[in-house]
């Protein structure tokens, strides 16, 4: 059975496809950005951001305008996604444990990563760098990988991201701790040292 | 603007520094408050307690700053922009696919 978007309460009939097309104008790009956190990659992203706005089509005459906007359209990004995954028949989901993350030796402490007098911006044009945080988000188990994007990347509140993804605060703020450790853990395994390529490493469509 | 509760500890002047071996419980106890401790989210007092012990724990100080860090790289993280071709491409798409169902 296909799970269909969200509920919102009713109001008037939105005037079709009008109405859709200022919706996927206004908030395709925040959609595709979300998707390519989620996914990993651009193909992928994008079938994502096609699912999101045909149940959002369909959704829309309901639409009562309760809840932002942008928090319905995640809500139904996030279900999407999670469907998507369990056609795919990807590995099943497994706990994060904090012991997991406790540094067994002295070189796990710290990340290896070329940051001194950078910015972030500046850090993250090292080519090696990105990739080394792309592979470590998309290792992370899909749970805890939509915690992470939605609060640190996306920058919503930790009571948004629990009304997306139907969690309390407390499990949102679990997940995302989990989460953050996993990625460092993954990051200071990596030893980046290359700082040469700020120029050619730029970002791609 | 209000001092975040979060600045880290200023370097240690030298080796008379107490210290202790890191792996303790109380390690442990501040690993599991780490994302409150940088979120701003603790009480007073034990933001202080956790203030006290990075003061004598190097690894746990080292360990916070590259969860700091981890957290920046993540907020910053970018994504390829998407082009206009795909857009309308996937608007048509949708709408297709809509009329499909």
């Amino acid at each position: 059975m296909r799970a269909t978007a969200p509920k919102p309460p009713q109001r008037p009939a939105m005037q079709e496809p009008d109405e859709f097309d200022k919706l996927y104008r206004d908030h395709v790009d925040l959609i595709y950005r979300y998707a390519h956190r989620l996914c990993g990659e651009t193909e992928s992203a994008k079938d994502l951001v096609q699912e999101t706005f045909l149940n959002a089509y369909q959704g829309l005459k309901d639409f009562r305008g309760e809840a932002k906007v942008s928090t319905w359209l995640y809500t139904i990004a996030s279900r999407a996604c999670i469907r998507m995954r369990r056609k795919r028949k990807g590995q099943p989901e497994h706990e994060l444990s904090i012991e997991e993350f406790v540094p067994t030796s002295e070189g796990e402490f710290r990340l290896q990563i070329p940051m001194d007098g950078l910015s972030p911006e500046e850090a993250l044009q090292n080519k090696e760098l990105r990739q080394a945080l792309d592979q470590a988000i998309e290792k992370l188990p899909q749970k805890y990988r939509m915690a992470l994007v939605l609060r640190d990347m996306e920058g919503l509140s930790a009571k948004e991201v629990g009304a997306i993804m139907g969690l309390n605060e407390r499990a949102v703020k679990s997940r995302l701790h989990r989460a953050r450790l996993f990625v460092r853990r993954e990051l200071s395994a990596r030893g980046i040292t290359h700082h040469g390529d700020h120029k050619s490493g730029g970002l791609r469509s | 603007m209000t001092k975040k509760k979060t600045a880290l500890p200023k370097k240690r002047s030298g080796p008379s520094s107490p210290r202790h071996t890191h792996g303790q419980g109380h390690c442990v106890d501040l690993l599991r408050q780490l994302s409150a401790y940088i979120d701003d989210e603790l009480p007073s007092d034990i933001c202080r307690e956790i203030r006290r012990h990075l003061g004598t724990c190097p690894n746990c100080e080292i360990f916070i700053a590259s969860l700091q860090h981890t957290v920046t790289l993540c907020q910053h993280h970018p994504v390829p922009p998407l082009n206009s071709a795909d857009r309308a491409n996937m608007r048509r798409a949708i709408l297709d696919g809509a009329n499909a169902r």
